[in-house]
C-alpha cells in the first residue's frame, strides 16, 4: 500500500488545522469530598488520519477523554472542538447527531445487538448513515465474509469485536474512538482485531485514537499521549508504524 | 433487629418498587373482586336469613279467588304445616297530590287486631295502625320515598272503584318485597308501583270479601317436604279459585335476590382466576429478572455457605410481599367497591339494614389463592436459580441465543426493517412473557365489553319492549272483567287515537309433567298495539286455534312447534284445554302465553268480555285524559309507557354506570400494569443494548421505537383476542343472568368494541410512554463497561 495515495498523511496533518481542538478540559464528578477530578486541564489537537494510542494506568482519566471526544458526556470546564463545532455546549440532539455523522465507537465488550446477525447489526447503522458502505463490503474489510449471518452468540469474541469494527466504520465515520479493544481477548485475535482497525484506519483515513493500559500498543501509533491523573504526561512521535503482527505481549 | 438477608429483601425491594407495585396492583383487582363479591354474597343471604328470620318470612304461598276465612283450619291441619297466615291482596289505583299521572298498586291486609303470624311488616318511620283505625293505611318505603311522602301525608285511593282519602301512618318494609316491583316487570318502578297496608276489615268492606280471604301464605314444621303439602293446598283451593301454591325458590321477591347472588358468585370465581393468572406471570418476569441480575449473589451467598432452602426463602419472600401487598389492597378495593354497590342494591332490594358485612373466608381464600397463583409462578426459576453451582453462577450468564423469528423464516425477511427484526425476535425468545402480556391485555379489553353489552342490550328489552311489542301509549287495568262494552267508553275519552281490547288471564300451561303458572294475554288480529314477534323479529299472526307462548317458556317446558300444550285456567270456570303451540315468541320480560281474543274468550266461558284495554294517546291532551280516567272507577291500573320508560333509565343508568366504572378501572390497571411491567423489564435487560444504539448515534425516539414497535405487536395480537375473550365472557355472564324473569339480548355494537379497543389502546400509551421517559435517564457511558 502506498502511503502517498493516503489522503491525510500525518506529516502534513500536524500543519493543517486540527479534527479536535482541546483547551484546559476538565471533568469532575461528584462534589465535595467525594469530588473526583477525572481530567484536570487537558490540552490536545488531534489531527485528520492520525493513529493515536493513549495510554495510562486504570482510573487514569483516558476514558473520560475518550467520553468527551465521542460527545457522551459534556466537560466541566475549558474548551473541546470538533472542527467548527463546539462540543463544550452541544446540546443532546446536536450530540446525538455528532455520534452519528461522525463517530465510530469500538467498545471493549462489543456491545453487539444480540437479536441482530453480524449483517444486520452493521445493517441497523448503514440505515441511518448519509454514505455508508453496504454491510457486506464492511465486514469483508474485517475479513468476515463467512461469517455474516450469524448471530453474535454464534461468534468467537474476536469475530465479534471484528462485527463491532464493520459496525463502526460502515458509517465511514471521520473519527474511530476505541476502547481497549483488544482488552477481552487473547493476544492472536487481539492481533487480529488491531489489523482491522490499523487497515480501516489507514484505507479510510479516519482519525482513530485507541485507548490502552498495554504499553505495546504504542508502537503501531503515529503519536502516544501518556495519560496520568487527568493530565497528558508526555507526548512522543513514532516515526515508523509497526504492523500489528509485530506485536507480542 | 432484621437479619442481614431481610434488609437486602427491603432494599432490593426498594429498587423494584414500580414494578411489584404494578404486580400487586393487578393482584388486588382480583382479590377485590373476589373480596367484595364474597362479601356480597355474604351480605346478602346473612341479611335475607336475618330478615326471613324476624319477620316470620312464609315457606309456601297462593293466590286463589276467594274463600271463607274457616278454611285456613283445614289449611292448617295439612300434614307438615307449621303456621298459616290468610288475607287479602287487592289492586288499587292511586291519585296522588300533585301528579296527573295515577299510580297502582297492591293493597294487603293485616289482621285488625295484633301482628300477622306471617310476613310481618318493618316499621321504618311512623307508628302502625292503631287497633281499629280507619282512613289510616301503611305504605311502602320504596313507594314512598319516590313520591316523597312521609307519615302524616294523604293518598287518594281508587278501592274497588270507591274514591277514599288515607293518611299515611307509617312506611313499612315486607320480606315478601324486598324486590318491589310490578308484577313480571324486570326492573322496579317505585314511582307508580307500590305496596299499601289497610287493616282487614278496611279492605274487605271495600271489597265486599268480608269473612274471606284471597291470599294464603304458611311455613312448613321442620323436616316438612314442600311438594306434598303444596299439591295438598293446590287440591284444597282449587275449588275456591286457587291460582296454583308455589314455595320459596319461585317466589318473585326472592327470585331476584337469589338470582343476584348467582351472578355474584360467577363474579368471584371467574375474574380473579383470569386477574391472578395474570399477577402470577408478572410476579414471575419481575422475578426473573431479579434473579439473572443477581446471579452473583447468588453465587456468594451459596459459596459462603447459605443453603439452597434459605435462598429459595428470600427470593420468595419478594413475591410474598407483592402478594401481602395486593391483598391488602384487594381488601380496601373490595371494602370500598362492596360499600358502594351495597348503596346500589338499595335501589332493587329493601331490607330493614342492608349493609356491607366483609366475609373473612373471603379474605382468607384471597391470602391463599394469591400466595398459591405466586408461588406456582416463580417457584420455578427460584428453585433453578438457588441449584445453580456457585462456581457456574459466578460466571456472567451466556449470551442470549437468537435466531430468525419464525415469520421471518417463512421469507419475508427482507420486508422487515432492523428494529422490527429485533422486536419479533425477542418477544420470540420470551413466548411466555410475551403470552401473558397478551393475556393481560386481552383481558382488559375484554372487561370493557361486558357493561356496554349489558347497557346495549337493556336499551334493545326497553326498545323491543315498547316500540315493536307493545306500541301502545297506556295499559289500562279493569277491576274486573267486564263486558266489552266498556272499551267503547274508554275509546271515547280525550285524546285517545286508538283503542284495542285486552283480556288476559291467568292459566297453568302443562306439557309432559312439566307445568308453568303464567299470564296468557290476547292478541287482536291486525291489532296495532300489543304484538307477538318472532327471533327474526316478525311479527305473529294469531291464529283462531293455537297459543303463542315465550321461548323461553318453551324452553323451560320442552315443548316445541307443532305439540300440544294443556293449558288450564286459574280463573272463573276453571275449563282445561288442549292447544297447539304454534309459534313461540321472543319477549325479555317474564314468560307469557299468547292467543287471539276471541279464542281466549272462547277457551274461558265467559262471553265477550275485556280485563283491559290498550290507548294511542295524543301526549298533548294526556293530562285531559287522565283526568277524565280518574271518572271512570272500573279502571284499576294505569300505567304509561313514557313514565315507565323514564324511570327503568333513570334505575338502569345509575346502576349501569357504577358497574362501568369499576370495569373501566379494572381494564385501566390491568392494561398499565402490564405494559408498564412489560416494558420495565425490556428496558432493564436489555437496557446496554439500548444505551449501545444510543452511543452510536440513533436518537431517543428510534431507540424507544424498538421498544415501541414490541409493545404494538402484542397490542396488535391482544386486542382482537381480548374482543373474543370479552365477547364470550360477556354471552356466558349474560346467558347466566337470563332467567325466567328477565333475558337480555347480547347486543354487540361497533361503539363496544370500539370503546374497548380505545380504552386499552389509551392506557397501553399512556404506560409505555410513562416507561420511556426513563430512556432519557440511560447511562450511555455505563454502556461502554464491562456487562453487569
Amino acid at each position: 500500500m502506498n502511503h502517498a495515495a493516503t489522503p491525510n498523511q500525518p506529516a502534513d496533518a500536524a500543519a493543517a488545522s486540527p479534527v479536535f481542538h482541546v483547551r484546559g478540559l476538565t471533568k469532575v464528578y461528584g462534589e465535595g469530598t467525594a469530588e473526583v477530578r477525572a481530567l484536570a486541564g487537558v490540552d490536545l489537537d488531534l489531527h485528520a488520519g492520525e493513529f493515536i494510542v493513549l495510554l495510562g494506568p486504570s482510573g487514569s482519566g483516558k476514558t473520560t477523554l475518550l467520553n468527551q471526544l465521542g460527545g457522551l458526556d459534556i466537560p466541566t470546564s475549558g474548551e473541546i472542538r470538533y472542527r467548527d463545532t463546539d462540543l463544550t455546549h452541544a446540546n443532546e440532539e446536536q450530540l446525538t447527531r455528532y455520534r452519528r455523522d461522525t463517530v465510530g465507537f469500538i467498545f471493549q465488550f462489543y456491545n453487539l445487538i444480540p437479536s441482530l446477525t453480524a449483517r444486520e447489526n452493521v445493517g441497523l447503522i448503514t440505515e441511518i448513515a448519509q454514505d455508508p458502505l453496504s454491510p457486506e463490503v464492511a465486514l469483508e474489510m474485517v475479513g468476515l465474509t463467512p461469517r455474516m449471518d450469524h448471530f453474535p452468540a454464534q461468534l468467537s469474541g474476536g469475530e465479534q469485536q471484528r462485527v463491532a469494527i464493520a459496525r463502526a466504520i460502515a458509517k465511514r465515520p471521520a473519527v474511530l474512538l476505541c476502547d481497549e479493544p483488544t482488552g477481552a481477548l487473547d493476544v492472536r485475535t487481539g492481533i487480529v482485531v488491531l489489523e482491522a482497525i490499523e487497515r480501516v484506519n489507514r484505507e479510510l483515513g479516519a482519525l482513530t485514537v485507541v485507548i490502552t493500559h498495554n504499553a505495546v500498543m504504542a508502537d503501531m501509533a503515529d503519536r502516544v499521549i501518556h495519560f496520568s491523573d487527568g493530565r497528558v504526561l508526555q507526548e512522543t512521535r513514532n516515526a515508523v508504524r509497526a504492523a500489528p503482527a509485530t506485536l507480542r505481549w | 433487629m432484621l437479619p442481614h438477608l431481610d434488609r437486602k429483601l427491603l432494599r432490593d425491594l426498594r429498587r423494584l418498587k414500580g414494578q411489584a407495585a404494578a404486580v400487586s396492583v393487578v393482584m388486588a383487582c382480583g382479590l377485590a373482586m373476589l373480596i367484595m363479591a364474597r362479601s356480597l354474597i355474604h351480605s346478602l343471604e346473612s341479611t335475607r336469613a336475618e330478615y326471613y328470620q324476624t319477620n316470620h318470612f312464609a315457606e309456601v304461598f297462593d293466590a286463589l279467588k276467594r274463600a271463607p276465612n274457616y278454611l285456613g283450619d283445614t289449611i292448617r291441619n295439612i300434614p307438615g304445616v307449621a303456621t298459616v297466615q290468610t288475607d287479602l291482596s287487592v289492586p288499587v289505583t292511586l291519585d296522588l297530590p300533585g301528579i296527573t299521572e295515577p299510580a297502582s298498586g297492591l293493597v294487603r291486609s293485616l289482621p285488625d287486631f295484633g301482628e300477622p303470624e306471617l310476613n310481618r311488616l318493618f316499621l321504618r318511620s311512623g307508628r302502625w295502625l292503631p287497633p281499629g283505625s280507619r282512613g289510616e293505611m301503611l305504605v311502602s318505603e320504596a313507594f314512598a320515598k319516590a313520591n316523597h311522602l312521609s307519615p302524616g301525608n294523604t293518598l287518594t285511593a281508587l278501592l274497588n272503584g270507591r274514591r277514599q282519602t288515607f293518611r299515611i301512618s307509617g312506611l313499612v318494609l315486607s320480606p315478601e318485597y324486598i324486590f318491589e316491583s310490578r308484577p313480571g316487570a324486570a326492573l322496579p318502578d317505585n314511582r307508580t308501583f307500590g305496596i299499601f297496608w289497610l287493616p282487614y276489615k278496611e279492605v274487605a268492606t271495600a271489597w265486599d270479601l268480608y269473612g274471606a280471604f284471597n291470599h294464603v301464605a304458611l311455613t312448613l314444621a321442620p323436616g316438612a317436604n314442600e311438594q306434598p303439602v303444596i299439591a295438598e293446598l293446590d287440591r284444597l283451593l282449587r275449588p275456591y279459585g286457587g291460582f296454583g301454591a308455589f314455595g320459596r325458590k319461585d317466589h318473585p321477591s326472592h327470585i331476584r335476590v337469589t338470582d343476584e347472588i348467582r351472578v355474584l358468585t360467577i363474579l368471584s370465581i371467574g375474574f380473579p382466576a383470569v386477574f391472578l393468572s395474570v399477577a402470577a406471570f408478572m410476579t414471575n418476569a419481575v422475578l426473573t429478572r431479579l434473579l439473572s441480575l443477581q446471579r452473583e449473589q447468588i453465587a456468594i451467598l451459596k459459596a459462603f455457605g447459605f443453603t439452597n432452602r434459605q435462598i429459595v426463602v428470600h427470593y420468595l419472600k419478594f413475591a410474598f410481599v407483592m402478594v401481602a401487598a395486593g391483598v391488602l389492597l384487594g381488601l380496601l378495593g373490595g371494602i370500598l367497591l362492596g360499600h358502594q354497590l351495597v348503596v346500589m342494591y338499595e335501589l332493587f332490594f329493601r331490607f330493614p339494614d342492608l349493609y356491607f358485612r366483609l366475609d373473612p373466608v373471603a379474605v382468607a381464600i384471597a391470602l391463599t389463592v394469591g400466595l398459591a397463583a405466586v408461588t406456582l409462578g416463580v417457584l420455578g426459576s427460584v428453585r433453578k436459580a438457588a441449584q445453580l453451582p456457585p462456581a457456574e453462577a459466578m460466571r456472567p450468564e451466556p449470551p442470549a441465543n437468537f435466531r430468525p423469528a419464525l415469520i421471518e423464516r417463512i421469507g419475508i425477511t427482507r420486508l422487515l426493517s432492523h428494529s422490527f427484526r429485533i422486536a419479533v425476535r425477542n418477544l420470540e425468545r420470551r413466548p411466555m412473557q410475551a403470552f401473558f402480556t397478551v393475556a393481560g391485555l386481552a383481558l382488559a379489553t375484554g372487561l370493557l365489553i361486558l357493561p356496554n353489552t349489558f347497557k346495549a342490550g337493556i336499551r334493545e328489552v326497553l326498545e323491543f319492549q315498547w316500540d315493536v311489542v307493545q306500541r301502545q301509549d297506556v295499559n289500562l287495568g279493569l277491576v274486573e272483567p267486564s263486558s266489552a262494552r266498556i272499551a267503547n267508553e274508554l275509546a271515547q275519552l280525550p285524546g285517545v287515537t286508538s283503542m284495542e281490547p285486552v283480556r288476559s288471564a291467568a292459566v297453568r300451561i302443562h306439557f309432559q309433567g312439566r307445568s308453568r303458572q303464567i299470564g296468557l294475554r290476547s292478541l287482536l288480529p291486525g291489532g296495532q298495539h300489543s304484538r307477538a314477534v318472532d327471533a327474526a323479529g316478525r311479527e305473529i299472526v294469531p291464529p283462531e286455534h293455537g297459543v303463542i307462548v315465550s321461548a323461553k317458556l318453551a324452553q323451560v317446558l320442552g315443548a316445541k312447534v307443532g305439540d300440544t300444550l294443556i293449558m288450564e285456567s286459574l280463573e272463573g270456570r276453571r275449563r282445561v284445554a288442549h292447544v297447539p303451540l304454534v309459534a313461540t315468541a321472543e319477549d325479555f320480560t317474564g314468560i307469557a302465553a299468547y292467543m287471539d281474543l276471541h279464542a281466549i274468550n272462547h277457551f274461558l266461558g265467559e262471553g265477550d268480555v275485556i280485563t283491559g284495554a290498550s290507548i294511542g294517546l295524543d301526549m298533548s291532551r294526556r293530562a285531559e285524559f287522565l283526568a277524565a280516567l280518574k271518572e271512570i272507577p272500573r279502571v284499576s291500573t294505569v300505567a304509561i309507557k313514557e313514565t315507565m320508560r323514564q324511570s327503568f333509565r333513570e334505575t338502569t343508568a345509575k346502576s349501569m354506570d357504577l358497574i362501568q366504572s369499576i370495569y373501566l378501572t379494572f381494564a385501566i390497571i390491568v392494561a398499565f400494569g402490564v405494559i408498564y411491567n412489560n416494558a420495565r423489564i425490556s428496558l432493564a435487560e436489555r437496557a446496554r443494548e439500548l444505551a449501545t444504539l444510543r452511543v452510536i448515534g440513533m436518537t431517543r425516539r428510534e431507540v424507544g421505537a424498538i421498544l415501541v414497535v414490541e409493545l404494538v405487536i402484542l397490542a396488535l395480537l391482544a386486542v382482537p383476542l381480548g374482543l373474543l375473550l370479552g365477547t364470550g365472557l360477556t354471552a356466558a355472564i349474560v346467558s347466566t343472568v337470563n332467567t325466567e324473569t328477565i333475558r337480555l339480548p347480547l347486543v354487540f355494537t361497533t361503539y363496544t368494541y370500539s370503546f374497548a379497543v380505545v380504552t386499552v389502546g389509551i392506557a397501553s400509551t399512556l404506560s409505555a410512554f410513562f416507561v420511556l421517559r426513563k430512556l432519557n435517564q440511560l447511562d450511555l457511558i455505563a454502556a461502554l463497561k464491562a456487562p453487569e
